[in-house]
């Protein structure tokens, strides 16, 4: 009796144990709860909406698409350049940069390697799987978008590679192949040529299924447009045209950093290509310089100088990191300080260089009778701004001495702020469009100039693009209607005018410090001090100028003209080969 | 005359002894074939018992005593009453040793194992037995890394480390046969434990399948002897103080070297010679302070207590084992609150545990087992401030910022530093508490059946258990306020408030509680076991067959849950316990892996030879009573996988960040996450183990030796040699192999002089582990390769020296380029590629890892009559220490009597310290340029842990106390280390968090036991 309770009790605690052993079986995951984005997912193949779809191709824009403004530790990467120095204290990266305290091991600050081709992944899984989603949506002239979203990956990653290859030359070409975690990606560089002709092919391919610019609805704002494709096609030539590339590879037989020869024919395609899309009729130079760069583009702006952006929206950060330190209400960190050198590169209002006899410079009033871009691109000592003169001399309200960050050149940046020189109420900023342009019509027609210029020499064209320039900068026609520009200047005579040109017109727009290196002029342009202002004022108010070395830069020829390949790509992948001596 | 006696309800008494003649207590008497006719002794050793069968024989059991069975009437023959000498089994034959899922005897077990009994340690002052094992068992490696009340459980690993992934070296502890957490294991009164073994080797982890790899720490807990109830009740009650207490500057010579600082950065010094002068008269206090906030805050020492009771007893068929216990521990803290508002902003940890073991012989086939436990423990803590690192802190705190308190009774604050905040005093009386509330639950219900009826020694068990931890944070604190402060100007009086970053305001805002859950986890183990164990004639066999479940659910982080599955067998068979051959498997799996991989067979053999069974060898070597070989070889695995929990599934991340369209507002991104690893797989180790157990001199001496070999391999490491052109992360691979080889053992001699019973061992750890590989790229110099170098290697410059005036202008010395121009007396290293530039290529391998790869213990124990006495020296050797930032280093730390032992011109020659700069990025600084200047080579010898007790005589106790012990006690009582003869640092914190960790404590503890 008692041995069937025991028995019966027994069963159940067995029961009771194995069915808490069984239960769990089911609830054993298969599908791991809580990370519901999956590949299906992200590119549904049920969605004609495409949400997740076009919601991962915004991250490829994200990772892809540059924004200049302070991007590298708080600074410009013209701070790098002979254009500007940092103002900040001890020894900031972007000085490393400048004086080459940097090597493979220890990456400089604009160091893009990895990020770059994350947005190159990014971009070819877009490319790849954009295919299997459904998607409705039609463009305006009825064409359907998937297309052109497409492109608009296709151009992020042939940006990408466009940025790599003027950092490192060659560099591997991934293709649309997505690389899982067993494939070999110990892949060589591919050669110069190579990284060229893939850039510009993808360039020609993607131009027709792009938006054009008069497509673009007010929520497709910031696409990518057929002129942006245009626009990159035009740049990546005019690199390969130029001398670095183009006949003065640094190491000659290396076609990894550059081609192995020289042709004069990489010219002509350069100006081909600038020249297809200025005869687009599309852009056009906006009428007043300053707005170019805090306006914004049709259809929800007037901008018509515009091509290719990252928004930055509408702010104050661009003034208060760059802004005079001595406006407290307003906020200022000077972290630019603009240089002497480039303050000398502008021409007089009549557009000669200061050094020209007929200049009208006065070395004792060196901020009159200027090209008017100066004061839309640096403020110096009395430059109006929030309604009272800027104060660089020395112990000015904005160069107070002491370890506070200030100039150290007497400039600050002006450029790309908004028009506070006269504010009504407190003197404050208000919000201002900061949107950063990688590619703008002046630029455009600069590459033209310049390609024409050496394939064909300084024809008409290439005059008349300086005269729209200048006529745009605000400098005087002159009398002879030649905006002080010499006539019948020769081919290297116009090289030098152009390269000056270029300086001034696209300063801080992230150009100079590549400029200088594919023209092959690095060793010249470093090789000489930096310079700013030393400004006194005396007690009745007469103002003594005095130039200053601020920074000696350093430059290893011919090492620097390229960067270092990470060293942990090196030696991760033994077919990555280094650049010369580093 | 038999017939008579049957009949015959006889009461019987008497003594049981152990050899030595000490009356045993708690021993069970039980009449032979009569099991519900028990009774055990009492503390003098005494029983009584009524007989009431036939046998006319009593069964004397006692835990670590051999079994005898006493024919009453032939004992009587001898005696007025019957008197038992029992034989005390530890290192003999009878040893048993607890293993997973049952016990097993030592003479029989080829496997490698530790055990220790709990009583043995019982009296060492600490909270938790992590801190009490370390130098007691072979094979267990302990760091303590904080002596903060509630947070000073060691960090501990069987036979060092082996896996790459951190977190993936933590030994599986088993208590009672259920999985425990490192937190719970700390918070298990060590009353409450019976025995813990650690489990070493393949053959006896091989049981634990995928959890095995790191060894397994296996506690039982204690359960009640049939018998009247026993009593027993613990109190103690202790200080604590700092093994190491800091030493600063004061003010006077903390300035003369800011002074001299300044003049070699180039700055105008801080401190005339009249503030000089000031701070070494001391006659301007609040002008010119002189405070030693070391001493200002803390106190000289703390009090801990201890209090247990437990009860255990029962009848054959009920046993229990209840017990409850209190423990104490306060923090070093002054006591500065103005008594007004009660809040405790002291360091303190308060825990109550209480336990319930009963066991239920339900049939004389059918037992139950019901075990409840629960743990409070609080945890209280400054609100947001690390008081050990603020004192530290020169950054913070200058010995002559701020005087105490302004003569008006208001905070000063550190006027001179950047933060300037109240001084610590100030945030310590007003900021609040930080309380961190634990509770955990265990409930096992268990069941035993005997199938004898099916076949003989087979048995079948089965147990579900329940183990929650919830534990809350609750602050009472004024967040992002600070305390009112002022500046007084001693010069005409007045005060001043702070305005700084730091400012309070004039008025002190009132407390908030905010309250967050940090853990809320619960986890369901769930066994069924088939359990054999008999012997026919000369062949003795055992076997397990389990099947095991356990699913954990993290409710705190709403996680996906955890579940595991797994079956075990084990199958053992000597023969005449001369040859032994044990095989043990597992198959279990994790849902940590894909569906189609996710089981895996972890298989072990284990094969013993007992040479001292041997006839030829009995005759040959008498004196050996064990001499035994054995080995073992298998593998085993561990399931702990880094980060995202599902390697096997790419998981695509949202986020935010591209501006677009015309509203301008930042839109929603989807992104790609980590390349997947579909055939991601637990790690597994190939364990090698040859071993050696030896008693010998009748059991006075016992040996064990292990010689282990363990190869790491399918380590889960992400690879380091993938390029980044692939453009995305990836998941771990199971790629990385490495090897952990060492020596183990203990040797005890143990023996008497007349009445002075005395043992001496000497207890070893040896374990060094290699990187085989790991995927690393190869490097440019084969010095920068982790390849081939332990895990944890520190990396840095070698120093040689400082740089010498001369040195400075020779372009043959190499130099780094470096933003501040190097200066005579800055650290000098070697240029290992001869390039004339210091810089990474030049950092090698310096020291070594930071966990010991020896230790040693010597435990020392003696007896004469009622006095006793156990002593525990530990030492660890083999390790490397790193001292920086507040700990050591100029402006960031304290001044202290190393600074003045700076590098000057004048004394270049004797200098063992840098020249002093303020500048926190010369080539000095170890956060720049790591070298072994800041590593030391540590070592160090404790006096880790002693006991003297007395036990009173029965005679002089009152009422009816059966047993009264007082007892000292002592925990980290005497440190020898190379550390401390250069910095007050205790040796065992972690490298890199000097100046940061709260202070290990010492401890010296009274205790009084009583039983009745």
């Amino acid at each position: 009796m008692n041995n069937i309770k025991y028995n019966i009790f027994l069963y159940i605690l067995i029961g009771i144990t194995a069915s808490m052993l069984s239960s769990c079986k089911k609830s054993y995951e298969t599908v791991p709860l809580g990370q519901q984005i999956n590949l299906s997912l992200a590119f549904d193949p049920k969605d004609s909406l495409g949400t997740e779809a076009l919601e991962f191709l915004l991250n490829v824009y994200n990772v892809a698409t540059p924004y200049g403004y302070n991007r590298l530790s708080g600074n410009f990467l013209d701070a790098a350049s002979d254009d500007a120095i940092s103002s900040a204290s001890g020894i900031p990266d972007i000085q490393k940069l400048a004086t080459g305290a940097f090597s493979a091991a220890s990456p400089n600050v604009d160091n893009v390697w990895s990020s770059y081709y994350t947005a190159i992944r990014s971009a070819t899984v877009f490319i790849v799987y954009i295919n299997r989603v459904p998607l409705a949506e039609k463009l305006p002239n009825g064409n359907p978008a998937r297309p052109a979203y497409r492109s608009e990956a296709r151009f992020l990653r042939a940006l990408m590679y466009f940025e790599l290859l003027k950092r490192y030359g060659g560099v591997p070409l991934l293709g649309d192949t997505i690389r899982q975690i067993t494939d070999n990606v110990q892949l060589p560089r591919n050669s110069f040529a190579d990284c060229v002709n893939y850039i510009v092919n993808e360039c020609n391919n993607i131009t027709d299924s792009l938006r054009t610019q008069s497509q673009v609805t007010p929520s497709n704002y910031g696409r990518v447009t057929q002129g942006a494709a245009m626009a990159l096609k035009a740049r990546v030539l005019l690199y390969a045209a130029s001398p670095l590339f183009n006949g003065g590879n640094i190491d000659p037989t290396n076609p990894l950093t550059g081609y192995t020869s020289y042709d004069i024919n990489r010219w002509k395609l350069a100006a081909d290509a600038a020249s297809s899309l200025m005869s687009l009729g599309t852009y056009s130079l906006m009428p007043k310089y300053s707005d170019a760069f805090i306006t914004q583009a049709t259809p929800i702006g007037s901008n018509t100088e515009m091509i290719f952006w990252r928004q930055g929206g509408s702010n104050i950060s661009v003034e208060q990191n760059n802004g005079p330190i001595g406006y407290t209400s307003a906020g200022g960190n000077g972290i630019t300080s603009p240089t002497q050198n480039l303050v000398d590169a502008f021409p007089t209002d009549s557009g000669k260089a200061i050094t020209d006899a007929g200049s009208q410079y006065d070395p004792n009033n060196p901020y009159n009778h200027r090209d008017p871009r100066l004061k839309m691109t640096v403020m110096y000592n009395g430059f109006l701004w929030l309604n009272r003169p800027v104060q660089t001399f020395d112990g000015g309200l904005d160069k107070p001495g002491g370890v506070i960050q200030q100039t150290k050149t007497s400039y600050y940046l002006r450029k790309f702020m908004g028009s506070f020189e006269s504010v009504s109420g407190s003197a404050i900023y208000s919000n201002t469009y900061h949107d950063w342009i990688s590619f703008r019509y002046a630029e455009v027609m600069l590459n033209f100039a310049e390609a024409t210029n050496e394939f064909s020499g300084p024809t008409q064209d290439v005059y008349n693009v300086l005269y729209a320039l200048r006529n745009r900068a605000g400098i005087f026609s002159g009398t002879a209607n030649n905006y002080g520009l010499k006539q019948g200047m020769s081919q290297s005579e116009m090289r030098v005018v152009l390269q000056n040109e270029r300086r001034v017109e696209l300063a801080f727009e992230e150009q100079r410090f590549f400029d200088i290196r594919r023209w092959k002029i690095a060793s010249q342009a470093y090789n000489i001090p930096l310079t700013g202002m030393d400004i006194q004022q005396a007690t009745n108010g007469q103002i003594f100028y005095n130039i200053i070395p601020v920074l000696t830069p350093v430059f290893r020829d011919p090492q620097m003209y390229l960067y270092p390949i990470p060293y942990t790509e090196v030696i991760m992948n033994p077919n990555m080969k280094q650049n010369p001596s580093w | 005359m038999p017939i008579a006696l049957q009949a015959q309800q006889r009461i019987i008494s008497g003594i049981v002894k152990d050899t030595a003649g000490n009356t045993l207590g708690g021993a069970s008497i039980t009449e032979k074939g009569m099991v519900n006719n028990a009774a055990s002794t009492g503390d003098n050793g005494k029983f009584k018992i009524t007989l009431k069968g036939a046998s006319n024989t009593l069964i004397i059991t006692y835990l670590n005593f051999k079994k005898q069975e006493i024919n009453v009437q032939e004992n009587l023959k001898n005696h007025e009453q019957i008197e038992v000498v029992l034989e005390n089994t530890t290192s003999s034959l009878d040893e048993v040793i607890v293993v997973g899922y049952g016990k097993k005897k030592r003479i029989t077990n080829t496997g490698s194992v530790s055990t220790i009994s709990a009583s043995e340690i019982s009296a060492v002052p600490t909270s938790n037995i992590q801190n009490a094992l370390s130098g007691e068992m072979p094979g267990f490696f302990a760091q303590q890394r904080s002596g903060q009340p509630g947070k000073d459980a060691s960090d501990y690993f069987i036979r060092g480390v082996s896996s790459l992934n951190s977190g993936g070296n933590q030994p599986l502890i088993i208590v009672d046969d259920i999985e425990y957490t490192y937190d719970q294991l700390a918070q298990i009164n060590v009353n409450e434990i019976e025995s813990i073994s650690i489990l070493k080797d393949a053959s006896t982890t091989a049981i634990y399948g995928i959890k095995g790899a790191n060894g397994v720490l296996v506690v039982t807990t204690r359960r009640g002897v049939a018998g009247k109830p026993k009593f027993n009740i613990r109190g103690e009650a202790g200080a604590q103080s700092p093994v190491r207490t800091p030493k600063f500057l004061d003010s006077y010579n903390s300035a003369v070297l800011v002074n001299e600082a300044n003049v070699n950065d180039g700055l105008t010094q801080t401190f005339s010679q009249n503030d000089l002068n000031l701070f070494k008269s001391g006659t301007d206090p609040y002008g010119h302070p002189n405070i030693n906030w070391y001493d200002a805050i803390m106190k000289k020492s703390s009090v801990q207590a201890n209090t247990n009771l437990d009860i255990s007893g029962g009848s054959q068929s009920v046993k229990y084992f209840i017990s409850g216990g209190a423990f104490t521990q306060n923090g070093g803290v002054k006591n500065f609150s103005d008594g007004n508002d009660g809040v405790n902003t002291n360091y303190f940890y308060k825990r109550y545990n209480v336990r319930s073991n009963l066991d239920i012989q339900v049939s004389s086939t059918l037992s139950l087992r019901l075990d409840m436990t629960a743990r409070f423990g609080d945890i209280n803590q400054p609100y947001n401030q690390n008081v050990i690192s603020n004192i530290y802190d020169f950054t913070k705190y200058h010995p002559y910022s701020a005087p105490f308190l302004n003569p008006n009774g208001s905070y000063a604050y550190a006027i001179d530093t950047k933060s300037q905040m109240p001084t610590i005093n100030a945030m310590l009386a007003t900021g609040g508490y930080s309380r961190q509330r634990r509770s955990d639950y265990n409930v096992l219900v268990g069941f035993n059946k005997k199938l004898d009826a099916i076949t003989k020694g087979l048995s079948l068990i089965g147990r579900v258990a329940y183990a929650g931890v919830v534990q809350n944070t609750l602050n009472l604190a004024r967040p992002y306020a600070f305390p009112p402060s002022y500046y007084y100007n001693p010069a005409d009086g007045s005060y001043h408030l702070n305005t700084g970053v730091s400012s309070g305001g004039y008025t002190l805002i009132g407390y908030r509680t905010i309250g967050n859950t940090d853990l809320d986890n619960q986890r369901v183990n769930a066994q069924l076991y088939l359990n054999y164990d008999r012997t026919f004639g000369v062949h003795h066999f055992s076997s397990l067959l389990l099947w095991n479940q356990e699913s954990y659910r993290d409710d705190q982080a709403a996680a996906v849950p955890q579940k595991f599955r797994g079956y075990s067998f084990r199958f053992g068979y000597d023969y005449r316990q001369k040859y032994l051959i044990d095989f043990n498997a597992a198959y279990n799996g994790s849902d940590r892996f894909q569906a189609s991989s996710r089981n895996g067979f972890f298989p072990a053999i284990g094969l013993g030879w007992n040479l001292a069974q041997e006839s030829i060898f009995k005759k040959a070597l008498t004196a050996f009573r064990i001499f035994k070989l054995r080995t073992s070889y298998g593998i085993v695995g561990s399931d702990v996988a880094p980060g995202n929990q599902y390697l096997y599934n790419q998981v695509y991340n949202q986020g935010a960040g591209y501006s677009f369209g015309q509203t301008d507002q930042t839109q929603g991104t989807i992104s790609e996450g980590a390349l997947s690893n579909n055939n991601v797989t637990w790690e597994k180790a190939k364990k090698f183990d040859v071993g050696l157990d030896m008693n010998l001199a009748n059991d006075k001496i016992s040996l064990t030796v292990d010689y282990f070999h363990d190869e790491r391999y399918d380590q889960l490491v992400t690879r380091q040699d993938i390029p980044e052109i692939l453009g995305i992360g990836v998941a771990p691979e199971n790629v990385a192999k490495t090897i952990n080889r060492g020596w183990d053992g203990q040797i005890t001699y143990k023996d008497n002089i007349g009445k002075v019973q005395y043992s001496i061992g000497l207890v070893w750890s040896v374990a060094k582990n290699k990187i085989i590989y790991t995927a690393e790229a190869q490097p440019r110099y084969p010095w920068l390769a982790v390849t081939g170098r332990p895990i944890n290697q520190p990396f840095g410059y070698k120093n040689i020296g400082f740089y010498s005036q001369s040195d400075l202008t020779n372009p043959n010395v190499a130099k780094p380029i470096t933003a501040i121009p190097i200066q005579a007396g800055d650290l000098k290293y070697k240029d290992l590629n001869g390039d004339g530039v210091i810089d990474q290529n030049d950092m090698g391998p310096i020291g070594k890892p930071n966990l010991p790869n020896t230790t040693i213990g010597v435990p020392l124990r003696l007896g004469y009559k009622g006095w006793s006495m156990n002593v525990l020296f530990q030492g660890a050797y083999g390790y490397s220490l790193g001292l920086i930032g507040t700990a050591i280093e100029p402006f960031q730390s304290q001044f202290q009597p190393i600074h003045q032992k700076r590098w000057t011109p004048a004394t270049a020659a004797s200098a063992e310290f840098p020249r002093l700069t303020s500048n926190p990025t010369t080539i000095n600084s170890p956060a720049a340029y790591m070298s072994d200047f800041w590593l030391i080579d540590a070592h160090y010898l404790r006096l880790k842990t002693l006991e003297v007790s007395y036990q009173l005589s029965r005679k002089s106790l009152p009422l009816k106390i059966n047993s009264g012990r007082i007892y000292f006690s002592a925990y980290n009582l005497v440190t020898w280390s190379n550390v401390t003869k250069k910095y007050q640092q205790d040796p065992e914190v972690t490298s890199n968090s000097a100046g940061d960790s709260y202070l290990n404590q010492r401890v010296v503890n009274l205790g009084l036991q009583v039983g009745f």
